[in-house]
């Protein structure tokens, strides 16, 4: 029942957050979606997953909330009644989810523990995107700077 | 409850919002919603590759995305002091009217 709570939750804050004019509100519907989606995962028995999806959506979100004061133009006002449609179309939306049923999960292969799977199996992935991370970060720097010198 | 139709309803969500919203924090909204439904479908893994293997793969994902996430918010940061507008209407406006001008010139 939990899950199924959380997830017409889920649906809502993300029609809030795309049909929603003010970006803060965009932004505060965002951080919903991503706090519903980690309740989901713990609730779902993977707590590493919902762990780190709280650590990012909060790390995102705080530039994000930054970036859209910074960045919002004039704000126009959503109407009392596009708000109850937005969460009207949400429910609707979730509906599917909730009801029907595509997937079929079998039985679990083994019973590998996270820090095996990470180390044993996925070893070279995590080191690569431990590189690409890092290039990334250097290049976002090196953009930045580059466009600092430029206005100089 | 199905994991893989909530993942394609936020899925079809977000390419509601890239394709339909003007602003480019809308797209970077937009962009969110398709990385948390893509990483939704990791869940499904959890059952059928083991817990480890499943959450591994969903975390490998996030990083992707805290990647992506990054250097959409640089562009945007700076199209906006470049061009004072966050929005893909002006912005193209601007471009062309540039183009004109250089063409006229």
């Amino acid at each position: 029942m939990i899950l199924e709570i959380l997830s017409v939750g889920l649906i809502i804050s993300a029609c809030l957050a795309i049909f929603l004019d003010e970006a803060v509100y965009s932004v505060a519907a965002l951080a919903g979606t991503l706090f519903l989606t980690s309740l989901l995962y713990a609730f779902s028995d993977a707590p590493f997953a919902a762990v780190f999806q709280f650590a990012v959506g909060a790390g995102t979100l705080a530039i994000l909330f930054l970036s859209g004061e910074m960045l919002s133009e004039t704000p126009t006002k959503t109407s009392q009644k596009n708000l109850m449609l937005i969460t009207a179309t949400g429910v609707l939306l979730s509906l599917p989810a909730i009801f029907l049923s595509i997937s079929e999960i079998p039985a679990a292969l083994s019973g590998i523990s996270f820090g095996e799977a990470l180390w044993n199996f996925r070893a070279v992935d995590v080191v690569l995107q431990g590189f690409v991370i890092m290039v990334v970060a250097l290049g976002i720097a090196i953009v930045l700077h580059e466009k600092r010198k430029g206005e100089k | 409850m199905d994991y893989v139709i909530l993942s394609m309803i936020l899925l079809a969500i977000g390419i509601y919002g890239l394709l339909t919203k003007r602003d480019l924090l809308k797209v970077f909204v937009s962009v969110e919603l398709i990385a948390t439904a893509a990483t939704l479908n990791f869940v499904m893994l959890v059952p059928t590759l083991g817990k480890g293997l499943g959450e591994a793969f969903l975390i490998l994902a996030f990083s992707t995305d805290t990647c992506v996430s990054g250097v959409i918010l640089a562009l945007l940061v700076i199209v906006h002091k470049k061009y004072g507008t966050s929005d893909i209407g002006d912005l193209v406006k601007m471009e062309e009217s540039k183009e004109e001008s250089e063409v006229e010139a």
